[in-house]
């Protein structure tokens, strides 16, 4: 197996996920990817080193290549869930905001009903 | 008049928000799954510590993890809001990833795994879980329990 391939398809399977080119990511996202793509090389440089070396069989090497795959998965799903839960926090705060306007305006003492009646 | 209408109006908006709002509904944080998450963190990576023995000498770990997982996987199954929960944890679990469920696999076909391996696997396994954990811990139970407060549900 090569490291460049291996990268290539790692990365072409979190950009399938993120559902957009890496051109077009928020700067946020951008760096969330290419971290886990930096990380990802220097993994698969260290393994293919164990490998020449004889410090893991072949089998233990795929294992770990298989392994960094299925965490793409794994990041993929914790990202959506994520985006899931920040929407859910920034709708509360507006709800919030929402309310603390109307009660204020409800428990102003001279409103301006109040001062066309005067 | 004019106040009257702009808290009619607040109300209103108020309400279309809380009943258009689907992420309420998500699964909120639950001390459990998280507290369960780290045990089986911690169990998973002493029991990979000792990988480098024979597999059939650990049977009785082994077989508690696996059940610990099993049972995180049923209870995430059935909380509420919990799809994205619930296929994290099913990855965990299933022998065919190469996670905790896939490194038993492994090393019950192997007998035995090499050391270098243990702690590179070791960091994987341990990466995948931390993301799960990672996912419950940003499940903010404050933000929640104050919303349930506002409309009145606490």
């Amino acid at each position: 197996m090569n490291v460049k391939d291996i990268l290539k398809e790692i990365k072409g399977n979190l950009l399938g996920l993120v559902g957009e080119k890496f051109e077009d990511l928020k700067s946020e996202s951008k760096k969330d990817v290419q971290d886990f793509l930096d990380a990802s090389k220097e993994k698969l440089e260290r393994w293919t080193l164990f490998l020449a070396s004889g410090a893991i069989t072949p089998e233990e090497y795929k294992w770990l290549v298989e392994s960094q795959k299925d965490l793409v998965v794994l990041k993929g799903l914790y990202a959506a869930g994520v985006s899931k839960i920040k929407l859910g926090h920034l709708k509360n705060s507006i709800l919030d905001t929402v309310i603390n306007t109307a009660l204020g305006m409800v428990l102003k003492p001279n409103d301006t009903e109040e001062n066309a009646d005067a | 008049m004019k106040t009257r209408f702009y808290t009619t109006y607040l109300m209103a908006l108020a309400f279309l928000i809380v009943t258009s709002c689907g992420s309420l509904k998500k699964a909120v944080f639950d001390q459990y799954s998280y507290q369960k998450g780290t045990e089986i963190k911690v169990d998973a990576l002493r029991l990979m510590d000792k990988s480098s023995m024979e597999y059939s000498s650990q049977t009785a770990a082994i077989e508690h993890l696996e059940a610990e997982l099993a049972k995180i996987v049923e209870y995430e199954k059935n909380k509420p809001e919990n799809k994205i929960g619930y296929a994290m944890w099913k990855m965990i679990a299933n022998p065919d990833k190469k996670f905790i469920a896939g490194y038993l696999k492994m090393w019950k076909e192997k007998g035995t795994v090499s050391p270098v391996f243990i702690d590179e696997a070791k960091g994987q396994v341990s990466e995948a879980l931390d993301l799960i954990l990672q996912y419950e811990g940003k499940k903010d139970p404050a933000a929640e329990n104050k919303l349930k407060q506002i409309l009145g549900l606490q």
